[in-house]
């Protein structure tokens, strides 16, 4: 029986002890605390351009000697879950992309991704990147994290469409509802929209091209979404919506295809939006792409939504120095060319070359003279209060009407929010 | 000597140990932990704070808390209606029939799919200009419902696409159930001249009803814990018309990361769920109920 009594115990102690393995242990990657050479595991939410990513390896290894090991995530918020319970573990990633604003923010209050001062220093001496852009990862005078991509937030629209009805691309915000009535009179239904996730742009343009100190001050807490000034943008959006200016909020046919076979005529979205067309078989002949015109004419500027996702080093990640030396090297000229080559869009870089020669052209023309930018909403505004904004548009979207109880509930998130804050 | 464990005793617990421990890491540990964190704030990153009974104050004054509360309802009814009727009327009109199991198995096929895979397909069909409008506007219709875009039609639409996942494997069971009816008291009763509606009433439906009652019981459970299929139609929306209590839950935990919130929903969603179940089937498998 002693023997029985043996047994048992030692099976109680594999089975603990294998639980306390599988708990505290883990592959902390290839390369040890220090190391600046090697293979780096990298993870994103961007499971879908991995490919992309993984081709930069031959660059990376011949200029830094570094190659990246990419996990995809598809689904964004298992992604984020993900990386947050990581850093409880020894195998918090040597490199990961996240998000700028509220996202960013928490991760460096709670001293969790490595400072990239020394970084940023060095890109802008060098003109890899400008100061502005800077902003977005300045957090009490530090840099952290660097720029993964940026995109700026455009019309793109289908040339067949604009030909056929006699539209020039616009230049004004005249000139924009001029063309909306010469489709919608055309039988050609002008704008996209939809009802869940991106419902927000349209909202964003308004706020933002009318009066940027408006759009900034629903950022910081200072104006209501139900002050007036608000509750009057969104009755011009509501205007536009009574004249059937947008496409079906209910259709799930892929936006890229719907623009091809001309369910509506213009969509606002990121430049990123090219290689979807390029997907569904749109080429530069088929499709445009323009900055939309400002609502208020007398600003000096004509602003532009840009949105910028960071790739980051966990600070107590084993790859750490290993993150930060393929970061140093993923702002350069060189880096950013590959990048640029391999996945497309616009490039932070202004030294990069631009290999689609649209999207080299706007994007010179949005960083020129007569353009601002500012953070696209996802960015700008915190989570809670997106969640609860990008829900209430996608339902002024379906049921368009007196827009004051889609802003209350909107402020209502962000009463509580901003109570929370203080 | 008589409370000193004999080494069988001792011998009996090390064996029980790693499931027990099993249990509690995996089970019981996580369960608390989301207690504990329905009283505080907490998005994820560093501490959670002890905030009391605020996310509770919180989701009970919440109106969209509200809808997502009557959304669930009106799955639970809705499931216990659909999939479970036609559940038992499939198989009560082909237990019997020779190759009954051929009319039996389409049903079953779409329960291999996941809930996710499910909503894209339902997506397909009932979005705005979609499958089925494509179909009515072949017959004239040519302005249909807004099948995914108003409330309460878009519950009641999803709840018919999850009827058509679920309702083979409720067959099923009910076959099974009526498989194992003993001949007996069915020839007598047939002898006597019962058949149809009368043999179902008296004979069929009371023998079934140990089996119903695990059904009934399984569908309450899982139309209180519906999500997947809701994610991958709707989103919950537009806004949060179509949101159900998980599916709040899931957006309160992991999109705004508000986990004390998502965790105050899931001990609400918890406790209902255990004590509907433990009602009903106490209720139903009681020594009083049997016939």
């Amino acid at each position: 029986m002693i023997s029985r009594r043996k047994i048992a115990a030692a099976m109680a102690g594999v089975v603990i002890g294998g639980l306390a393995l599988a708990g505290c242990s883990g592959d902390s990657g290839s390369g040890s605390s220090g190391e600046v050479t090697g293979t780096l595991d990298f993870y994103t939410d961007k499971a879908a351009w991995k490919p992309d990513f993984e081709s930069l390896n031959t660059a990376s290894g011949d200029a830094v000697d570094i190659t990246l090991k990419t996990t995809g995530y598809s689904d964004a918020n298992q992604y984020d879950a993900f990386i947050k319970q990581s850093f409880r573990t020894a195998k918090s990633p040597g490199l990961f992309t996240w998000h700028t604003g509220d996202a960013l923010t928490q991760l460096v209050e709670q001293g969790l991704v490595a400072e990239t001062t020394d970084i940023w220093k060095k890109a802008i001496d060098e003109g890899w990147v400008s100061e502005d852009l800077a902003k977005s990862y300045t957090y009490d005078g530090k840099q952290y994290c660097v720029p993964m991509n940026i995109a700026y937030w455009i019309m793109f629209y289908n040339k067949q469409l604009f030909a056929d009805n006699g539209i020039e691309v616009p230049t004004t915000w005249d000139e924009l509802n001029d063309a909306a009535t010469t489709l919608k009179a055309a039988g050609v239904t002008p704008y996209y929209q939809t009802s869940t996730l991106f419902t927000f742009q349209w909202f964003q343009h308004l706020v933002a091209s009318t009066d940027p100190d408006l759009y900034a001050g629903l950022a910081d807490g200072s104006v209501k979404y139900t002050d007036p000034k608000i509750v009057d943008i969104m009755n011009v959006w509501l205007d536009e919506q009574k004249k059937g200016w947008f496409s079906d909020p209910g259709s799930t046919t892929d936006p890229a295809v719907a623009l091809k076979q001309g369910d509506f005529a213009m969509i606002d979205f990121g430049t990123f939006f090219a290689g979807n067309l390029d997907g569904a078989g749109m080429t530069p002949d088929d499709y445009g792409m323009f900055a939309i015109p400002a609502v208020n004419g007398d600003l000096d500027t004509t602003p532009v939504a840009v949105e910028s996702g960071p790739i980051c080093v966990a600070e107590n990640s084993t790859q750490r120095d290993l993150g930060l030396a393929y970061s140093e090297w993923w702002m350069s000229a060189d880096a950013q060319t590959a990048w640029n080559e391999a996945h497309g869009d616009v490039a932070f870089n202004p030294k990069a070359t631009v290999s689609d020669p649209a999207l080299a052209e706007i994007g010179t023309q949005i960083s020129g003279e007569g353009y601002s930018l500012y953070d696209r909403f996802f960015e700008a505004m915190p989570t809670e209060i997106v969640t609860t904004a990008i829900e209430q548009f996608g339902a002024f979207n379906a049921n368009p009407g007196d827009p004051l109880p889609f802003l209350e509930k909107i402020q209502a998130t962000a009463d509580k929010y901003w109570a929370e804050q203080k | 000597m008589a409370h000193q464990k004999t080494p069988y005793q001792w011998s009996a617990r090390g064996f029980i140990a790693p499931g027990v421990i099993l249990v509690a890491v995996l089970l019981y540990l996580p369960l608390l932990w989301t207690v504990f964190l329905s009283f505080t704030r907490y998005n994820g990153l560093g501490s959670p704070k002890w905030i009391g009974l605020d996310n509770y104050v919180e989701m009970f004054t919440d109106a969209d808390f509200a809808g997502s509360v009557l959304n669930t309802v009106l799955w639970v009814v809705g499931t216990l209606i659909v999939p479970v009727g036609i559940g038992l009327a499939i198989a009560l009109l082909t237990w019997n029939l020779g190759g009954g199991i051929w009319l039996r198995l389409p049903f079953l096929i779409p329960y291999a799919l996941s809930g996710i895979g499910v909503g894209v397909v339902w997506s397909f069909i009932l979005s705005s200009g979609g499958a089925l409008d494509q179909a009515l506007a072949a017959f004239g219709i040519t302005d249909p419902p807004r099948w995914l875009l108003d409330a309460p039609l878009n519950t009641v639409v999803m709840i018919i696409a999850s009827s058509w996942q679920g309702v083979g494997v409720n067959a099923l069971l009910f076959t099974i159930g009526l498989q194992a009816i003993p001949k007996e008291p069915l020839e007598a009763a047939r002898i006597d001249g019962a058949s149809g509606i009368r043999l179902f009433g008296s004979i069929l439906w009371p023998m079934l009803r140990p089996l119903t009652a695990v059904v009934v019981g399984l569908s309450i459970v899982a139309s209180l814990k519906t999500f997947d299929i809701v994610w991958g139609m709707t989103k919950g929306g537009p806004g949060t018309v179509s949101e159900t209590l998980a599916l709040t839950m899931y957006k309160e935990t992991f999109v705004n990361s508000d986990y004390g919130l998502g965790s105050a929903i899931a001990v609400f969603l918890t406790v209902i769920t255990l004590v509907a179940s433990v009602l009903y089937l106490r209720q139903q498998l009681s020594p009083k109920n049997e016939m």
